[in-house]
């Protein structure tokens, strides 16, 4: 065990020694915050198919708020643009509540979305739901700025609901409204 | 009125059979009960172990055996791999290890973490080994989350709390012989004769070699090989040998010497750079790189090629010699691919997975398009060819 603590102090010195303070601060925030990710089928949306992008088939559901615009189940509604997983406004929640009996991870993936109604930019918590098997409707995998499982504070598909109580289990992704980002894109 | 309908269809019946009957003078054989299929506890090398994700029931993952080479009865069998595992077929012995989660009750309960030992020859589970603490990684399948070393006597495998460690895991004994914390870096990718290298968020590498007992005999950590903001390296080599190729996101290959203690960095070189109407040619998919036998690498490439579109899949193959540097072919696919394998046949078949769980198979050598083989698996994410 000592070999293995002073290897691992010997690492986190040199990782902090290499990495630039915001890179750190990057890694150290999303693991506490929570960084997260969401667990996604990547197969392609450009190419190879149907999956994760194309259009849902189910009927618009609408916030009803201009200010809130689009449909939030399909791909391209403003809040998902850097999600990946099912929709759970697919799944018995909301754009921003988990289903029913499920638990929302903690741990979560913040990624900003630029609001087209009011034109600000928002940050947006992609937590996941977790505790009952998948819930296969409205997959949506969008992978702009997805980096490999090298960063994976930047990497969608890692299943983050290991920091729930319930287990691992993942069932769908939320969007949640965090704030608006400081800078309007 | 239904009564005699029905006599009569049975007289006619009655009769026909006669006629038919003699001409098979002998029934068929009675069957034994019960009867179950045995495999070969060493598998041809046409043979490739396809990896479903199954997303739509993710604690229910499994792995099919296929015989890429055979249009009949190509399904040879199945292997469990829950919940987000990684499956790692032995070259040396006719084992292959599961790395996996289960709850008791399935979706909750108490979790297990294990790896499960299976037979080769009769799919049956021969062993397991129990990992605590709940740790192990759990993403998307990436063949370097569960590798071995140490002349395939020991495991090691990826954890993700999401504090990065490795377990390195004594298959003979079932032990767990040490944890090594690596913070900031990811995956396993075996080096040396005793030891392993990971990539780092620093774009760094940093390789461990490990002393007779499993506890670290040194470690080196390289400068920044992988420029992760511009052009990462994909997470899954094409292994010739010892070396490692990876491919990037623009195009380009990356070596990895792993022969020895401390990973060596080839450098990079270019694929020819395409434009197309819609951006240009670059890798896409999953896993996007594979070789054969004689080195020459296959890579699945995307025409559509832009930031984001790296899981897209692809539509052609692209077929580069890493020793001359250059791209000997272009094998343009029937169908879209998620991720290639390449068998290590002397006549080697390239296998592409499609979204719909289908698998197309190419002859490698002239790309001749050879046959489908349908409903394999849900999520076909990895593949590997037995070796």
């Amino acid at each position: 065990m000592s070999d293995m603590d002073s290897f691992a102090e010997r690492a986190v010195r040199r990782v902090a020694r290499r990495t630039s303070r915001r890179s750190l601060l990057t890694l150290i925030g999303g693991a506490i915050t929570g960084a997260a990710v969401i667990p996604v089928l990547p197969v392609s949306r450009a190419v190879a198919s149907t999956h994760g992008g194309g259009k849902s088939g189910l009927p618009p559901q609408t916030t009803g708020n201009p200010q809130d615009p689009g449909d939030q189940t399909q791909c391209d509604y403003w809040r998902y643009c850097a999600i990946d997983g099912f929709l759970c406004s697919c799944c018995g929640g909301t754009a921003s509540a988990c289903p029913p009996g499920t638990e929302m991870s903690p741990i979560t993936w913040i990624g900003t979305c630029l609001n087209p109604a009011d034109g600000r930019s928002y940050i947006i918590s992609y937590n996941d739901c977790c505790g009952k098997s998948s819930c296969g409707r409205c997959l949506c995998n969008r992978n702009e700025s997805d980096r490999p499982m090298v960063r994976p504070q930047s990497n969608n598909d890692i299943n983050w609901c290991l920091g729930t109580e319930s287990g691992s289990v993942y069932n769908c992704s939320t969007a949640v409204i965090l704030g608006t980002a400081l800078e309007s894109k | 009125m239904k009564v005699r309908r029905f006599l009569g269809a049975a007289a006619l019946a009655i009769v026909a059979g006669a006629a038919q009957a003699a001409s098979y003078p002998e029934p068929l054989a009675n069957e034994p009960i019960p009867n179950v299929v045995e495999l070969s506890a060493q598998y041809p090398a046409s043979w490739v172990y396809v990896h479903d994700l199954h997303f739509n029931s993710l604690p229910d993952g499994r792995a099919a055996i296929v015989d890429v080479a055979a249009d009949v009865r190509a399904f040879k069998g199945q292997v469990p791999v829950a919940q987000f595992g990684t499956l790692l077929p032995s070259t040396t012995r006719p084992e292959i290890y599961v790395a996996e989660t289960f709850f008791s009750r399935m979706t909750r309960g108490e979790r297990t973490d294990v790896i499960t030992i299976w037979d080769k020859a009769t799919l049956k589970p021969k062993g397991e080994i129990v990992l605590p603490g709940g740790k192990r990684g759990q993403f998307v399948t990436l063949r370097n989350s569960f590798q071995l070393t140490n002349g395939e006597k020991w495991a090691l495998l990826f954890n993700f709390t999401p504090a990065s460690s490795v377990s390195v895991i004594d298959i003979d004994a079932r032990k767990i012989l040490n944890e090594i914390d690596l913070p900031g870096c990811s995956l396993v990718y075996p080096t040396g004769p005793r030891g392993f290298t990971s990539l780092c968020a620093d774009g760094t590498m940093t390789s461990i070699e490990l002393d007779t007992a499993g506890k670290v005999a040194a470690s080196s950590t390289s400068k920044p090989i992988n420029d992760i903001d511009h052009d990462p390296m994909f997470m899954t080599p094409a292994m010739v040998g010892k070396t490692a190729w990876f491919a990037t996101f623009k195009g380009n290959i990356h070596g990895l010497d792993l022969a020895n203690a401390k990973a060596r960095d080839l450098g990079v070189f270019q694929m020819p750079k395409e434009k197309t109407a819609e951006g240009e040619w670059r890798p896409g998919g999953w896993q996007v790189i594979s070789a054969d036998a004689a080195g020459r690498l296959y890579v699945l490439m995307n025409p559509a090629g832009k930031e984001g579109s790296h899981k897209d899949g692809g539509s052609e193959v692209w077929v580069v010699d890493p020793a001359r540097k250059q791209r000997v072919a272009r094998i343009p696919l029937q169908n879209p691919a998620v991720s290639v394998e390449v068998t290590a046949q002397s006549a080697p078949l390239l296998v592409a997975s499609r979204s719909d769980g289908s698998l197309d198979v190419y002859d490698a050598t002239s790309g001749a398009f050879q046959r489908t083989l349908a409903q394999v698996v849900h999520d076909p994410m990895t593949m590997t060819a037995s070796r």
